[in-house]
Protein backbone atom coordinates (compact mmCIF):
# COMPACT_ATOMS: atom_id res chain seq x y z
CA UNK A 1 0.00 0.00 0.00
CA UNK A 2 1.35 3.67 -0.59
CA UNK A 3 0.47 6.94 -0.30
CA UNK A 4 0.82 9.64 -2.96
CA UNK A 5 0.19 13.41 -2.56
CA UNK A 6 -0.57 16.30 -5.41
CA UNK A 7 -0.03 19.92 -4.76
CA UNK A 8 -1.13 22.38 -6.77
CA UNK A 9 -0.53 26.02 -5.73
CA UNK A 10 -2.49 28.44 -7.92
CA UNK A 11 -2.29 32.53 -8.13
CA UNK A 12 -5.47 32.64 -5.92
CA UNK A 13 -6.15 28.92 -4.03
CA UNK A 14 -3.70 26.59 -3.31
CA UNK A 15 -5.09 22.40 -3.70
CA UNK A 16 -3.87 19.39 -2.13
CA UNK A 17 -5.50 16.12 -2.74
CA UNK A 18 -3.98 12.79 -0.88
CA UNK A 19 -4.40 9.18 -2.22
CA UNK A 20 -3.78 5.86 -1.03
CA UNK A 21 -3.25 3.73 -3.42
CA UNK A 22 -5.18 5.29 -6.31
CA UNK A 23 -8.19 6.22 -4.65
CA UNK A 24 -9.06 9.85 -2.53
CA UNK A 25 -9.02 10.40 1.16
CA UNK A 26 -9.04 13.79 1.91
CA UNK A 27 -8.64 17.03 -0.13
CA UNK A 28 -7.72 21.01 1.20
CA UNK A 29 -7.79 24.52 -0.03
CA UNK A 30 -6.66 27.38 0.92
CA UNK A 31 -5.68 30.89 -0.13
CA UNK A 32 -2.09 30.69 -1.66
CA UNK A 33 -1.35 34.07 0.42
CA UNK A 34 1.90 35.50 -0.48
CA UNK A 35 4.26 32.42 1.59
CA UNK A 36 3.50 29.53 -0.69
CA UNK A 37 5.84 27.31 1.38
CA UNK A 38 3.68 27.73 4.56
CA UNK A 39 0.53 27.07 2.40
CA UNK A 40 2.21 24.29 0.94
CA UNK A 41 3.61 23.08 4.33
CA UNK A 42 -0.26 23.71 5.97
CA UNK A 43 -1.82 21.89 3.30
CA UNK A 44 0.28 18.68 3.50
CA UNK A 45 0.00 18.70 7.37
CA UNK A 46 -4.03 19.24 7.12
CA UNK A 47 -4.24 16.17 4.55
CA UNK A 48 -1.99 13.71 6.75
CA UNK A 49 -3.88 14.98 9.98
CA UNK A 50 -7.34 13.56 7.74
CA UNK A 51 -5.92 10.45 7.78
CA UNK A 52 -4.94 7.56 10.95
CA UNK A 53 -1.42 6.99 11.43
CA UNK A 54 0.33 9.68 9.26
CA UNK A 55 2.11 7.26 6.42
CA UNK A 56 5.39 7.43 5.18
CA UNK A 57 7.22 7.76 3.52
CA UNK A 58 5.20 9.52 1.05
CA UNK A 59 5.23 10.47 -2.63
CA UNK A 60 4.67 14.15 -3.45
CA UNK A 61 4.16 15.73 -6.97
CA UNK A 62 3.84 19.61 -7.14
CA UNK A 63 2.09 21.58 -9.58
CA UNK A 64 0.43 25.31 -10.68
CA UNK A 65 2.26 28.61 -10.48
CA UNK A 66 4.09 28.03 -7.21
CA UNK A 67 5.06 24.72 -7.95
CA UNK A 68 8.79 25.45 -7.30
CA UNK A 69 7.71 26.49 -3.67
CA UNK A 70 6.83 23.77 -2.43
CA UNK A 71 9.93 22.58 -1.10
CA UNK A 72 8.78 18.46 -0.20
CA UNK A 73 7.98 17.50 -3.58
CA UNK A 74 9.57 14.68 -5.06
CA UNK A 75 8.61 16.17 -8.48
CA UNK A 76 6.61 18.67 -10.28
CA UNK A 77 4.59 18.15 -13.16
CA UNK A 78 2.94 20.40 -15.56
CA UNK A 79 -0.38 22.01 -14.74
CA UNK A 80 -1.71 21.22 -17.79
CA UNK A 81 -1.02 17.22 -17.68
CA UNK A 82 -2.59 17.28 -14.38
CA UNK A 83 -5.81 18.81 -15.08
CA UNK A 84 -5.94 16.40 -17.53
CA UNK A 85 -5.10 13.42 -15.12
CA UNK A 86 -7.16 14.75 -12.92
CA UNK A 87 -10.63 14.98 -15.58
CA UNK A 88 -9.64 11.95 -16.97
CA UNK A 89 -10.04 10.21 -13.12
CA UNK A 90 -13.69 11.75 -12.94
CA UNK A 91 -14.83 11.69 -16.28
CA UNK A 92 -12.76 8.73 -18.27
CA UNK A 93 -15.39 9.98 -21.33
CA UNK A 94 -14.11 13.64 -21.71
CA UNK A 95 -12.25 14.54 -24.90
CA UNK A 96 -11.63 18.16 -23.66
CA UNK A 97 -11.09 19.81 -20.26
CA UNK A 98 -11.35 23.81 -19.54
CA UNK A 99 -10.12 24.63 -16.55
CA UNK A 100 -11.09 28.63 -15.51
CA UNK A 101 -8.52 30.12 -12.79
CA UNK A 102 -8.42 33.12 -11.02
CA UNK A 103 -5.53 34.38 -13.93
CA UNK A 104 -5.69 32.22 -16.53
CA UNK A 105 -8.09 29.56 -18.48
CA UNK A 106 -6.75 26.83 -20.35
CA UNK A 107 -8.74 24.43 -22.97
CA UNK A 108 -6.75 20.86 -23.27
CA UNK A 109 -7.86 18.40 -25.41
CA UNK A 110 -7.11 14.68 -24.03
CA UNK A 111 -7.64 11.25 -25.48
CA UNK A 112 -9.10 8.24 -23.31
CA UNK A 113 -5.98 7.50 -20.54
CA UNK A 114 -5.49 10.73 -20.03
CA UNK A 115 -3.02 12.02 -21.67
CA UNK A 116 -2.93 15.63 -23.23
CA UNK A 117 -3.11 16.20 -27.43
CA UNK A 118 -3.06 19.53 -27.61
CA UNK A 119 -3.94 22.69 -25.21
CA UNK A 120 -4.05 26.71 -25.25
CA UNK A 121 -4.00 28.95 -22.48
CA UNK A 122 -5.76 32.58 -22.51
CA UNK A 123 -3.16 34.42 -19.35
CA UNK A 124 -2.48 37.44 -20.80
CA UNK A 125 -6.09 39.25 -20.28
CA UNK A 126 -7.80 39.53 -17.36
CA UNK A 127 -11.00 39.61 -18.90
CA UNK A 128 -10.29 36.04 -19.84
CA UNK A 129 -9.92 34.88 -16.57
CA UNK A 130 -11.75 34.29 -13.16
CA UNK A 131 -9.96 37.68 -12.44
CA UNK A 132 -12.87 39.43 -14.29
CA UNK A 133 -15.83 37.67 -12.54
CA UNK A 134 -13.79 39.18 -9.04
CA UNK A 135 -13.25 42.56 -10.24
CA UNK A 136 -17.32 43.03 -10.88
CA UNK A 137 -18.05 41.32 -8.19
CA UNK A 138 -16.05 43.49 -6.15
CA UNK A 139 -18.00 46.55 -8.02
CA UNK A 140 -21.55 44.91 -7.30
CA UNK A 141 -20.22 44.28 -3.67
CA UNK A 142 -21.24 40.58 -4.01
CA UNK A 143 -18.97 37.37 -2.56
CA UNK A 144 -17.82 35.29 -5.82
CA UNK A 145 -20.31 32.51 -4.08
CA UNK A 146 -23.20 34.75 -5.12
CA UNK A 147 -21.99 35.57 -8.31
CA UNK A 148 -23.43 32.43 -10.18
CA UNK A 149 -26.96 32.52 -8.48
CA UNK A 150 -27.85 36.18 -8.88
CA UNK A 151 -26.33 35.78 -12.51
CA UNK A 152 -29.56 33.29 -13.10
CA UNK A 153 -32.02 35.30 -11.81
CA UNK A 154 -31.16 37.98 -14.58
CA UNK A 155 -33.99 38.69 -17.78
CA UNK A 156 -31.81 41.64 -19.17
CA UNK A 157 -28.22 40.81 -18.97
CA UNK A 158 -26.38 43.88 -19.58
CA UNK A 159 -23.80 43.66 -22.89
CA UNK A 160 -20.07 45.07 -22.31
CA UNK A 161 -18.44 47.11 -24.92
CA UNK A 162 -14.63 45.90 -24.81
CA UNK A 163 -13.36 43.14 -23.86
CA UNK A 164 -11.64 44.76 -21.19
CA UNK A 165 -11.52 44.08 -17.65
CA UNK A 166 -10.85 47.59 -16.80
CA UNK A 167 -12.49 49.54 -18.90
CA UNK A 168 -15.48 46.60 -17.62
CA UNK A 169 -15.34 47.95 -14.35
CA UNK A 170 -15.58 51.22 -15.08
CA UNK A 171 -18.70 50.33 -17.78
CA UNK A 172 -20.03 48.04 -14.41
CA UNK A 173 -19.97 51.16 -12.24
CA UNK A 174 -21.90 53.02 -14.60
CA UNK A 175 -24.31 50.51 -14.68
CA UNK A 176 -24.93 50.90 -10.87
CA UNK A 177 -24.90 54.50 -11.13
CA UNK A 178 -27.93 54.49 -13.51
CA UNK A 179 -29.85 52.06 -11.41
CA UNK A 180 -29.59 48.44 -13.78
CA UNK A 181 -30.00 45.45 -11.65
CA UNK A 182 -26.91 43.42 -10.26
CA UNK A 183 -27.88 40.41 -11.54
CA UNK A 184 -28.01 41.98 -15.03
CA UNK A 185 -24.87 42.81 -14.86
CA UNK A 186 -23.11 39.70 -13.20
CA UNK A 187 -25.05 38.25 -16.15
CA UNK A 188 -23.56 40.01 -18.52
CA UNK A 189 -19.97 39.68 -16.71
CA UNK A 190 -21.05 35.84 -17.34
CA UNK A 191 -21.76 36.54 -20.93
CA UNK A 192 -18.58 38.25 -22.01
CA UNK A 193 -16.26 35.54 -19.97
CA UNK A 194 -17.91 32.95 -21.59
CA UNK A 195 -17.37 33.90 -25.07
CA UNK A 196 -13.91 34.49 -24.48
CA UNK A 197 -14.10 30.89 -23.06
CA UNK A 198 -15.92 29.98 -26.39
CA UNK A 199 -13.59 31.32 -28.88
CA UNK A 200 -10.49 29.76 -26.86
CA UNK A 201 -12.45 26.20 -27.39
CA UNK A 202 -13.43 26.66 -31.01
CA UNK A 203 -9.67 27.58 -31.68
CA UNK A 204 -8.49 24.74 -30.39
CA UNK A 205 -10.98 22.72 -31.89
CA UNK A 206 -13.74 21.75 -29.09
CA UNK A 207 -14.44 17.89 -29.51
CA UNK A 208 -17.14 16.01 -26.98
CA UNK A 209 -17.58 15.72 -24.11
CA UNK A 210 -16.31 18.54 -22.46
CA UNK A 211 -15.66 18.90 -19.14
CA UNK A 212 -14.82 22.65 -17.14
CA UNK A 213 -13.05 22.57 -13.81
CA UNK A 214 -11.32 25.36 -11.60
CA UNK A 215 -12.80 27.90 -9.40
CA UNK A 216 -14.80 29.46 -12.66
CA UNK A 217 -16.91 26.48 -12.61
CA UNK A 218 -18.47 26.72 -9.11
CA UNK A 219 -20.18 30.28 -10.90
CA UNK A 220 -22.74 28.04 -12.20
CA UNK A 221 -23.94 31.38 -14.42
CA UNK A 222 -20.53 31.07 -15.87
CA UNK A 223 -20.77 27.52 -16.92
CA UNK A 224 -24.69 27.76 -18.02
CA UNK A 225 -23.35 31.19 -20.13
CA UNK A 226 -20.63 28.58 -21.84
CA UNK A 227 -23.19 25.79 -22.25
CA UNK A 228 -25.36 28.33 -24.16
CA UNK A 229 -22.16 29.89 -25.95
CA UNK A 230 -20.99 26.44 -27.27
CA UNK A 231 -24.49 24.56 -27.84
CA UNK A 232 -22.97 22.23 -25.49
CA UNK A 233 -23.48 20.06 -21.96
CA UNK A 234 -20.59 20.25 -19.65
CA UNK A 235 -19.71 17.48 -17.01
CA UNK A 236 -18.69 19.52 -13.84
CA UNK A 237 -17.33 17.92 -10.96
CA UNK A 238 -18.50 18.00 -7.54
CA UNK A 239 -15.58 19.94 -6.45
CA UNK A 240 -13.70 21.39 -9.71
CA UNK A 241 -10.77 23.45 -7.65
CA UNK A 242 -9.21 19.97 -6.93
CA UNK A 243 -8.70 18.45 -9.92
CA UNK A 244 -5.71 19.42 -10.65
CA UNK A 245 -4.41 18.40 -7.61
CA UNK A 246 -5.74 15.08 -7.81
CA UNK A 247 -4.28 14.66 -11.49
CA UNK A 248 -0.95 15.71 -9.87
CA UNK A 249 -1.33 13.03 -6.61
CA UNK A 250 -2.23 10.40 -9.93
CA UNK A 251 0.97 11.77 -11.79
CA UNK A 252 2.88 10.31 -8.09
CA UNK A 253 1.11 7.35 -8.39
CA UNK A 254 1.78 6.81 -11.87
CA UNK A 255 5.10 7.74 -11.25
CA UNK A 256 5.63 5.00 -8.51
CA UNK A 257 4.04 2.57 -10.18
CA UNK A 258 6.03 2.88 -13.05
CA UNK B 1 -15.83 95.06 -33.18
CA UNK B 2 -20.18 95.01 -33.35
CA UNK B 3 -22.45 92.21 -31.99
CA UNK B 4 -24.92 91.09 -33.10
CA UNK B 5 -24.67 90.02 -36.07
CA UNK B 6 -22.83 87.36 -37.18
CA UNK B 7 -20.71 88.66 -40.07
CA UNK B 8 -18.48 90.66 -37.43
CA UNK B 9 -18.23 88.61 -34.77
CA UNK B 10 -14.44 87.40 -34.69
CA UNK B 11 -13.87 85.12 -31.87
CA UNK B 12 -14.27 81.29 -32.18
CA UNK B 13 -13.93 78.04 -29.18
CA UNK B 14 -13.68 74.41 -29.27
CA UNK B 15 -14.25 72.67 -26.83
CA UNK B 16 -13.20 68.78 -26.55
CA UNK B 17 -14.41 66.52 -23.59
CA UNK B 18 -11.95 63.53 -23.32
CA UNK B 19 -12.72 60.49 -20.69
CA UNK B 20 -10.43 62.49 -18.13
CA UNK B 21 -10.45 66.03 -18.97
CA UNK B 22 -12.57 68.96 -20.49
CA UNK B 23 -10.38 71.61 -22.78
CA UNK B 24 -11.82 74.67 -24.16
CA UNK B 25 -9.92 76.92 -26.27
CA UNK B 26 -11.19 80.28 -27.51
CA UNK B 27 -9.26 81.97 -30.64
CA UNK B 28 -9.23 85.25 -32.66
CA UNK B 29 -9.97 85.57 -36.40
CA UNK B 30 -6.96 85.14 -37.21
CA UNK B 31 -5.76 82.10 -34.85
CA UNK B 32 -4.47 83.29 -31.90
CA UNK B 33 -5.62 81.39 -28.99
CA UNK B 34 -6.85 84.06 -26.18
CA UNK B 35 -7.70 81.88 -23.72
CA UNK B 36 -7.95 77.85 -23.08
CA UNK B 37 -8.68 76.10 -19.97
CA UNK B 38 -9.00 72.21 -18.76
CA UNK B 39 -11.07 71.07 -16.21
CA UNK B 40 -11.45 67.25 -15.53
CA UNK B 41 -14.40 65.14 -16.92
CA UNK B 42 -14.91 62.30 -14.69
CA UNK B 43 -17.91 60.59 -14.30
CA UNK B 44 -19.03 63.25 -11.45
CA UNK B 45 -17.82 66.22 -13.47
CA UNK B 46 -19.61 65.58 -16.86
CA UNK B 47 -22.05 68.20 -16.61
CA UNK B 48 -19.18 71.18 -16.40
CA UNK B 49 -18.41 71.01 -19.77
CA UNK B 50 -20.50 74.66 -19.52
CA UNK B 51 -18.33 75.71 -16.57
CA UNK B 52 -15.29 74.98 -18.74
CA UNK B 53 -16.54 77.02 -21.65
CA UNK B 54 -17.82 79.91 -18.88
CA UNK B 55 -14.12 80.06 -17.35
CA UNK B 56 -12.46 80.29 -21.09
CA UNK B 57 -14.90 82.96 -21.81
CA UNK B 58 -14.23 84.24 -18.89
CA UNK B 59 -10.53 84.28 -19.50
CA UNK B 60 -11.19 85.87 -22.75
CA UNK B 61 -12.98 88.61 -21.37
CA UNK B 62 -15.93 87.66 -23.56
CA UNK B 63 -19.51 86.87 -23.65
CA UNK B 64 -21.67 83.55 -24.82
CA UNK B 65 -23.12 85.91 -28.10
CA UNK B 66 -19.83 87.22 -29.09
CA UNK B 67 -18.60 83.73 -30.36
CA UNK B 68 -19.21 83.02 -33.95
CA UNK B 69 -19.42 79.55 -33.88
CA UNK B 70 -18.48 76.68 -31.51
CA UNK B 71 -17.57 72.83 -32.30
CA UNK B 72 -17.57 70.41 -30.03
CA UNK B 73 -15.01 67.49 -30.42
CA UNK B 74 -14.33 64.45 -28.03
CA UNK B 75 -15.78 61.18 -26.94
CA UNK B 76 -18.58 63.44 -25.14
CA UNK B 77 -19.08 65.73 -27.52
CA UNK B 78 -22.32 65.04 -28.02
CA UNK B 79 -23.32 66.25 -24.89
CA UNK B 80 -22.85 70.11 -25.33
CA UNK B 81 -25.66 71.50 -25.93
CA UNK B 82 -24.13 74.81 -26.75
CA UNK B 83 -21.86 73.88 -29.73
CA UNK B 84 -23.19 74.90 -33.26
CA UNK B 85 -21.03 71.76 -34.78
CA UNK B 86 -19.59 68.43 -34.12
CA UNK B 87 -16.79 67.48 -35.52
CA UNK B 88 -14.95 63.95 -34.62
CA UNK B 89 -11.69 64.76 -32.45
CA UNK B 90 -9.69 63.11 -35.23
CA UNK B 91 -10.12 65.99 -37.88
CA UNK B 92 -9.72 68.28 -34.93
CA UNK B 93 -6.67 66.66 -33.77
CA UNK B 94 -5.13 66.71 -37.30
CA UNK B 95 -6.20 70.34 -37.32
CA UNK B 96 -4.79 71.42 -34.06
CA UNK B 97 -1.26 69.90 -34.69
CA UNK B 98 -1.17 71.40 -38.02
CA UNK B 99 -1.48 74.52 -36.47
CA UNK B 100 2.07 74.18 -33.83
CA UNK B 101 3.36 71.93 -36.12
CA UNK B 102 3.19 72.21 -39.62
CA UNK B 103 5.27 69.68 -41.08
CA UNK B 104 4.03 67.18 -38.42
CA UNK B 105 3.13 63.47 -40.66
CA UNK B 106 2.35 61.41 -37.42
CA UNK B 107 0.48 62.17 -34.47
CA UNK B 108 0.34 59.79 -31.22
CA UNK B 109 -2.26 60.89 -29.36
CA UNK B 110 -2.01 59.24 -25.64
CA UNK B 111 -5.55 59.73 -23.37
CA UNK B 112 -6.81 58.64 -20.20
CA UNK B 113 -9.03 55.88 -21.76
CA UNK B 114 -7.76 55.36 -25.46
CA UNK B 115 -4.63 55.43 -27.96
CA UNK B 116 -4.56 56.97 -31.54
CA UNK B 117 -2.30 57.37 -34.57
CA UNK B 118 -3.31 59.68 -36.65
CA UNK B 119 -1.62 59.85 -40.53
CA UNK B 120 -1.61 63.40 -41.20
CA UNK B 121 -0.44 66.14 -44.22
CA UNK B 122 -0.88 69.74 -43.96
CA UNK B 123 -3.85 69.56 -41.38
CA UNK B 124 -6.00 67.01 -43.00
CA UNK B 125 -6.37 63.04 -41.93
CA UNK B 126 -5.01 60.47 -44.05
CA UNK B 127 -5.11 57.82 -41.83
CA UNK B 128 -5.33 56.40 -38.39
CA UNK B 129 -5.39 53.80 -35.91
CA UNK B 130 -6.84 53.29 -32.06
CA UNK B 131 -6.88 51.58 -29.22
CA UNK B 132 -10.04 52.00 -26.75
CA UNK B 133 -10.98 48.05 -26.17
CA UNK B 134 -8.19 47.31 -23.81
CA UNK B 135 -6.95 49.67 -21.36
CA UNK B 136 -3.08 48.11 -21.92
CA UNK B 137 -1.78 51.00 -24.01
CA UNK B 138 -3.82 53.61 -22.76
CA UNK B 139 -3.31 56.39 -19.95
CA UNK B 140 -5.23 54.39 -17.92
CA UNK B 141 -2.44 52.08 -17.60
CA UNK B 142 -0.19 54.18 -15.80
CA UNK B 143 -3.07 55.37 -13.73
CA UNK B 144 -4.05 52.36 -12.21
CA UNK B 145 -0.31 50.75 -12.19
CA UNK B 146 0.97 54.24 -10.27
CA UNK B 147 -2.09 53.95 -7.95
CA UNK B 148 -1.25 50.31 -7.11
CA UNK B 149 2.37 51.97 -5.87
CA UNK B 150 0.87 54.80 -3.79
CA UNK B 151 2.26 57.45 -6.66
CA UNK B 152 0.24 60.43 -8.31
CA UNK B 153 0.74 60.64 -11.77
CA UNK B 154 2.33 64.11 -11.61
CA UNK B 155 5.13 61.80 -9.61
CA UNK B 156 5.84 59.70 -12.21
CA UNK B 157 7.82 61.42 -14.47
CA UNK B 158 10.61 62.91 -12.02
CA UNK B 159 10.60 59.39 -10.47
CA UNK B 160 11.19 57.38 -13.82
CA UNK B 161 14.38 59.79 -15.01
CA UNK B 162 15.82 58.21 -11.49
CA UNK B 163 15.69 54.91 -12.85
CA UNK B 164 19.39 53.03 -13.40
CA UNK B 165 17.57 49.46 -14.15
CA UNK B 166 14.46 49.69 -15.78
CA UNK B 167 12.05 46.86 -14.73
CA UNK B 168 10.84 44.73 -17.43
CA UNK B 169 7.04 44.25 -16.65
CA UNK B 170 5.88 40.87 -18.10
CA UNK B 171 2.11 41.65 -18.24
CA UNK B 172 0.58 43.64 -20.75
CA UNK B 173 -2.84 43.39 -18.71
CA UNK B 174 -3.25 46.27 -16.78
CA UNK B 175 -4.71 44.37 -13.82
CA UNK B 176 -1.95 41.76 -13.96
CA UNK B 177 0.68 44.52 -14.42
CA UNK B 178 -1.07 46.14 -10.67
CA UNK B 179 -0.26 42.54 -9.24
CA UNK B 180 3.09 42.17 -10.73
CA UNK B 181 4.53 45.41 -10.14
CA UNK B 182 3.28 45.51 -6.00
CA UNK B 183 5.16 42.15 -6.46
CA UNK B 184 8.21 43.70 -7.39
CA UNK B 185 8.37 46.61 -5.21
CA UNK B 186 8.04 43.68 -2.35
CA UNK B 187 10.89 41.72 -4.25
CA UNK B 188 13.21 45.29 -3.36
CA UNK B 189 12.90 46.40 -6.76
CA UNK B 190 13.31 50.00 -6.84
CA UNK B 191 10.74 51.99 -7.56
CA UNK B 192 12.01 54.57 -10.22
CA UNK B 193 13.49 51.08 -12.02
CA UNK B 194 9.92 50.13 -11.57
CA UNK B 195 8.12 53.06 -13.01
CA UNK B 196 10.50 53.66 -15.92
CA UNK B 197 9.76 49.82 -16.41
CA UNK B 198 5.92 50.94 -17.09
CA UNK B 199 6.50 53.65 -18.52
CA UNK B 200 8.38 51.24 -21.32
CA UNK B 201 6.18 48.80 -21.24
CA UNK B 202 3.48 51.62 -22.10
CA UNK B 203 5.56 53.05 -24.77
CA UNK B 204 6.08 49.54 -26.58
CA UNK B 205 2.18 48.89 -26.62
CA UNK B 206 1.75 52.22 -28.31
CA UNK B 207 4.57 52.04 -30.50
CA UNK B 208 2.88 48.72 -32.10
CA UNK B 209 -0.02 50.79 -33.24
CA UNK B 210 2.12 53.28 -34.41
CA UNK B 211 4.14 50.97 -36.74
CA UNK B 212 1.02 49.53 -38.01
CA UNK B 213 0.26 52.72 -40.26
CA UNK B 214 4.06 53.92 -40.48
CA UNK B 215 6.53 56.11 -38.48
CA UNK B 216 6.64 59.20 -40.85
CA UNK B 217 8.30 62.35 -39.38
CA UNK B 218 7.74 64.65 -37.97
CA UNK B 219 6.52 63.13 -35.15
CA UNK B 220 3.88 64.74 -32.70
CA UNK B 221 3.23 63.56 -29.85
CA UNK B 222 0.21 64.98 -27.82
CA UNK B 223 -2.53 63.95 -25.07
CA UNK B 224 -1.98 64.06 -21.49
CA UNK B 225 0.27 61.12 -21.25
CA UNK B 226 2.75 63.62 -23.28
CA UNK B 227 2.76 66.06 -20.20
CA UNK B 228 4.67 62.69 -18.41
CA UNK B 229 8.52 63.55 -19.60
CA UNK B 230 9.04 59.72 -18.82
CA UNK B 231 6.66 58.97 -21.32
CA UNK B 232 8.06 61.21 -23.77
CA UNK B 233 11.63 59.94 -23.19
CA UNK B 234 10.19 56.35 -23.57
CA UNK B 235 8.31 56.94 -26.98
CA UNK B 236 11.49 58.41 -28.38
CA UNK B 237 13.10 54.88 -27.34
CA UNK B 238 10.44 52.77 -28.85
CA UNK B 239 9.61 54.59 -32.14
CA UNK B 240 13.13 55.47 -32.41
CA UNK B 241 12.87 58.95 -33.22
CA UNK B 242 12.71 62.21 -32.25
CA UNK B 243 9.33 64.00 -30.53
CA UNK B 244 7.92 67.14 -31.25
CA UNK B 245 5.47 67.85 -28.25
CA UNK B 246 3.18 70.89 -28.10
CA UNK B 247 3.63 73.37 -24.72
CA UNK B 248 0.04 72.08 -24.05
CA UNK B 249 -0.20 68.71 -25.24
CA UNK B 250 -3.71 68.21 -24.07
CA UNK B 251 -5.28 71.38 -25.79
CA UNK B 252 -4.98 70.02 -29.58
CA UNK B 253 -8.20 68.76 -29.84
CA UNK B 254 -9.70 72.10 -28.87
CA UNK B 255 -7.32 74.45 -30.49
CA UNK B 256 -8.48 71.94 -33.63
CA UNK B 257 -12.16 72.67 -33.02
CA UNK B 258 -12.00 76.16 -32.46
CA UNK B 259 -9.67 76.45 -35.97
CA UNK B 260 -12.16 74.47 -37.96
CA UNK B 261 -14.94 76.97 -36.22
CA UNK B 262 -13.38 79.68 -37.60
CA UNK B 263 -12.25 78.16 -41.33
CA UNK B 264 -15.90 77.28 -41.88
CA UNK B 265 -17.16 80.27 -40.82
CA UNK B 266 -15.11 82.38 -43.03
CA UNK B 267 -15.58 79.65 -45.98
CA UNK B 268 -19.36 80.12 -45.52
CA UNK B 269 -18.62 84.34 -45.59
CA UNK B 270 -16.48 84.20 -48.67
CA UNK B 271 -19.41 81.98 -50.68
CA UNK B 272 -21.90 85.10 -48.83
CA UNK B 273 -23.80 82.16 -47.35
CA UNK B 274 -25.78 83.24 -44.04
CA UNK B 275 -24.06 81.73 -41.09
CA UNK B 276 -27.20 79.82 -39.31
CA UNK B 277 -26.17 80.71 -35.20
CA UNK B 278 -28.93 79.07 -32.94
CA UNK B 279 -29.89 80.81 -29.69
CA UNK B 280 -27.27 79.60 -26.87
CA UNK B 281 -26.88 79.92 -23.70
CA UNK B 282 -24.33 77.66 -20.97
CA UNK B 283 -27.05 75.08 -19.65
CA UNK B 284 -25.54 72.02 -18.11
CA UNK B 285 -24.39 69.18 -20.31
CA UNK B 286 -27.26 66.50 -20.75
CA UNK B 287 -25.83 63.32 -21.51
CA UNK B 288 -26.81 60.25 -23.19
CA UNK B 289 -28.27 57.46 -21.27
CA UNK B 290 -29.46 55.81 -23.89
CA UNK B 291 -28.27 53.06 -26.44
Amino acid sequence: MGWYMGIDIGSTYSKGVLLRDSEPVASSIRLSGIDHRTTADAIRKELLARVESPPQPIEVVATGTGAGNVPFANSQASDIVCTARGINRLFPQARTAMDIGAQSTRVIKLDGRGMVTDFVVSEKCAAGSGRFIEVIANVLRIGLEEFGPLSLQSRNPVAFSTGCAVFGESEAITRVAEGVPKEDIAAGVNLALAAKIASLAKRIGLELPCAICGGGALNQGLTAAVEKELGIKLLVPPEPRTVTALGAAIQAYSGAAA
Amino acid sequence: MTKGSPPNLPYFAGIDIGSTMTKAVVIDAAGNIISAVKGPTGAEHRHLANEVMAKALEAAGLRLEEVGWIVATGYGRFNVPFADEHITELSCHARGVYQLFPNARTVVDIGGQDAKCLKVREGKLVDFAMNDKCAAGTGRFLELTAQSLGIGLEDLAALSLRASKPVEVSNMCTIFAQQEVVLRLSQGERIEDIIAGLHRALAERVAALVRRLGIEPEVVLTGGVAKNAGMVQAMKEALGCSLLVPEEPLLTGALGAALLAMERTQRLLAQGKPLKTKARHLEKATFYTGS
